[in-house]
């Protein structure tokens, strides 16, 4: 009926819990920061730049178009540049623009409000576009290096320290299933803004640790960074990028670092599998059936444990995985805090080329998607509400005016003729009452 | 496909566009354009503004594509990305280094053609053949593309020329070409208004405005052709005109209201004639009244 108010989960306190998955991306992570936290973080075009590119279609732009305006835009202007069909949808993006304090209300002469950007945010934003201002920290001119690295390295050797964390950090097979539902680079980005957390408890500025890492996401994968002019917090936070394999050092005194493809993908926190264009990318790897066999042609441990997690695996072979989805072993999963849409993604994620090759939208069966989203309704078959029970009702007349009264409101949960009782939403609470005042008095 | 909805107590459901953008950007650099002889300064103007413009695309998604070609008088040239390999730029200011080469390399190959070129004989641009020529770059981005990745297409041509008949067969069969592929082409009028380009518009569902004014010529870009097609239909966009659907005639290339039509290849004439130029069918030469023959008259 409606929103479940009281969240229903008791999970497990995991390494990772549960409902970082379902929020965490940027815009909810910086949602959550004060304004002078933002303001700080605005003063750098990287910043910038990543907040933008996090924002919704439409305010994209929104924030194009006044970009080169300099006083404020009436609001009724901005909103007549969306057509009518789409409101709602404009009424979302004013919001997400304001939370983020990419721009403010301003009064315009002649009373009306207006939005005018942050400038802060403007100054930053066409300094990274157009140039000007200081380079970014770690761009001073290196002479070439003598043992460059080529991406097929990177890549391996990214994989390889992320596995390595991720195993080290998995102490049981439950805890895995939950950071490991989703791809690498879902992974690594909740992890690291689980990092972020405790950053400041380790001594080490919050801004500048994101600032960096912000540039970090929009480096150039195979090309050679200097470690020249960074403060000893950030060199400290460097190392700990290197232990995640997000960069890669020779030394710890090399002067130089190559960012690997873990760093560049940190801020594409959309989780829509967000094909990349990129011929290197790599391949998938599943076939799923309409008879919910799972084929996964993989040798590697990590991810033949993740199929296992919500397959029951039936063969095993060198190069190929047999599993089969079943009630029991998605409802495994379940239990472990992984949600349909997160299997689903995965699964879609990595499909094999054979499967995108019928269907490019659709590579699963729909037989199997509905059929996984199925078992997970059934496990959420309570909605819970906070509400207000009426009861002993003096006549049949009174039950039914305030049962009609409250169901035009929209506040009635639930309601029983036989033993005149109503559950009315909290929060129509007072209303209902004053309501049934002045019924009572009327009478 | 799925038609179970999941209760999700998420914001309403926003349609987004996940997918991978590629713009192809015709840039008219011959200098035989009319507003280019009259005053040569303008091409800076509209070189920065549209290599800024093409930032903002690139900057709209981190997966989005983009190339740029320079069309001159005798050939047209890709200059982003340039021939041979990427220039290795390092950052020089704020700026994000792939805008920073962005700029770097569309500067350097424009002047690299523009010194090069040395003909003093002007004759028109040939737009057609540069829109042909982003046509193919685009067919090969489409089939190198990994399996499943969606890739939209468009094409913006930035011009000053002024419209010539003398290309309408090409025009045509790129607009058609381009209308197949599912490829959107968009026009940015600098000077004239282009009626046959305008038809190409309206084929494959692109936009096209004159500007009025070329000093904000960067603003009327990032206005009406920044939105991707899918995002176009949210936003209120100058409205389509009525389009000029004359033809031009395969005999003297001229615009014409009514002329005669090969009953065989449908090329058009402006006067009648006893063997088809084009697929050399002959036709009977008419009686007497020369009224009769096969002949059809085109609706405007």
């Amino acid at each position: 009926m409606a929103d479940n108010g009281l969240s229903s989960s008791n999970h497990e306190s995991t390494l990772i819990k549960p409902t970082n998955l379902e929020c965490k991306n940027l815009y909810d992570y910086l949602k959550t920061r004060p304004s002078n936290v933002l303001e700080r973080l605005y003063n750098h075009p990287t910043i910038c730049l990543a907040v933008y590119r996090e924002l919704p279609e439409l305010a994209r732009q929104y924030v194009i178009r006044i970009l080169f305006v300099e006083q404020p835009v009436p609001q009724a202007v901005v909103a007549s540049w969306g057509s009518q069909a789409f409101s709602k949808e404009h009424v979302y993006v004013s919001k997400v623009l304001t939370e983020l304090a990419v721009w403010q209300e301003a009064a315009i002469p002649g009373g009306l409000l207006g939005w005018i950007l942050s400038p802060t945010f403007k100054r930053n934003l066409k300094v990274a576009l157009l140039g000007g201002g200081k380079a970014w920290s770690m761009s001073s001119a290196l002479e070439a290096d003598s043992k460059a690295r080529d991406v097929t390295f990177l890549d391996a050797y990214s994989l390889e320290r992320w596995e390595c964390v991720l195993h080290y950090m998995v102490g049981s097979q439950q805890q895995e299933g939950i950071s490991a539902d989703a791809i690498v680079r879902r992974k690594s980005g909740i992890f690291l803004l689980q990092y972020l957390d405790t950053v400041e408890e380790r001594g080490l500025d919050l801004v500048e640790c994101l600032t960096f890492l912000f540039q970090l996401s929009f480096s150039t994968l195979g090309k050679d960074y200097s470690t020249e002019g960074m403060s000893p917090g950030l060199l400290v936070f460097l190392q700990h990028l290197r232990e995640f394999g997000l960069v890669y050092q020779r030394k710890r005194k090399a002067g130089r670092f190559y960012p690997t493809r873990l760093a560049l993908n940190i801020t594409c926190t959309q989780n829509k599998g967000v094909t990349n264009i990129e011929e290197d990318s790599p391949k998938g790897y599943i076939i799923v059936e309409t008879n919910y066999r799972v084929y996964a042609y993989t040798d590697s441990n990590l991810q033949v444990a993740l199929i296992g997690l919500f397959t029951d695996l039936m063969y095993r072979f060198p190069n190929l995985v047999v599993g089969v989805i079943t009630r029991e072993s998605v409802r495994q999963a379940f239990r472990g805090g992984i949600t349909a849409d997160q299997i689903i993604g995965y699964l879609k994620q990595h499909a094999h080329p054979q499967m995108l090759q019928v269907d490019n939208r659709q590579p699963l069966p729909p037989t199997v998607v509905d059929q996984i989203k199925l078992w997970e309704m059934e496990r959420n078959r309570l909605t819970y509400n906070e509400g207000v029970l009426y009861s002993q009702f003096l006549s049949q007349a009174d039950f039914n005016v305030l049962k009609e009264y409250a169901q035009s409101n929209g506040s009635l949960i639930w309601c029983n003729k036989e033993k005149r009782t109503l559950v009315i939403n909290k929060h129509a609470h007072d209303d209902v009452k004053k309501f049934w005042k002045r019924y009572s008095k009327g009478n | 496909m799925n038609n179970i909805v999941m209760p999700s107590d998420k914001p309403p459901e926003i349609t987004s566009t996940d997918e991978t953008s590629l713009l192809v950007i015709v840039l008219d650099s011959n200098p035989g354009q009319k507003m280019l002889k009259d005053n040569p300064h303008i091409l800076t103007h509209c070189v920065d503004s549209v290599i800024a413009f093409a930032n903002c695309h690139l900057m709209q998604k981190s997966q989005n594509k983009l190339a740029i070609m320079a069309c001159h008088s005798k050939a047209s040239y890709f200059i982003y990305p340039g021939p041979g390999k990427p220039l290795d730029v390092r950052q020089v200011d704020g700026q994000y280094e792939v805008f920073t080469a962005v700029e770097k390399t569309t500067k350097q190959n424009l002047s690299k053609l523009l010194s090069s070129e040395n003909s003093t004989v002007v004759t028109e641009s040939l737009l057609a053949g540069a829109m042909a020529m982003a046509l193919c770059y685009i067919a090969r981005m489409q089939r190198t593309k990994p399996l499943g990745a969606k890739l939209n297409c468009r094409i913006l041509v930035v011009t000053g020329s002024g419209c010539s008949a003398s290309q309408y067969m090409n025009y045509m069969n790129v607009f058609f070409t381009a209308q197949k592929q599912c490829v959107v082409i968009d026009v940015c009028a600098l000077d004239q208004h282009l009626s046959l380009l305008q038809q190409g518009c309206d084929i494959t569902n692109g936009l096209y405005l004159k500007v009025p004014q070329l000093q904000g010529l960067l603003q009327y870009l990032l206005w009406v052709f920044l939105p991707e097609p899918p995002v176009r239909e949210k936003l209120v966009l100058p409205p389509p005109v009525k389009v000029d659907y004359r033809a031009a005639c395969f005999c003297h290339r001229e615009l014409i209201d009514i002329g005669y039509v090969c009953s065989v290849c449908l090329s058009i004439f402006c006067k009648f004639s006893p063997i088809c130029t084009t697929c050399h069918t002959v036709f009977k030469m008419p009686a007497p009244l020369a009224v009769k023959p096969k002949k059809k008259k085109i609706k405007l």
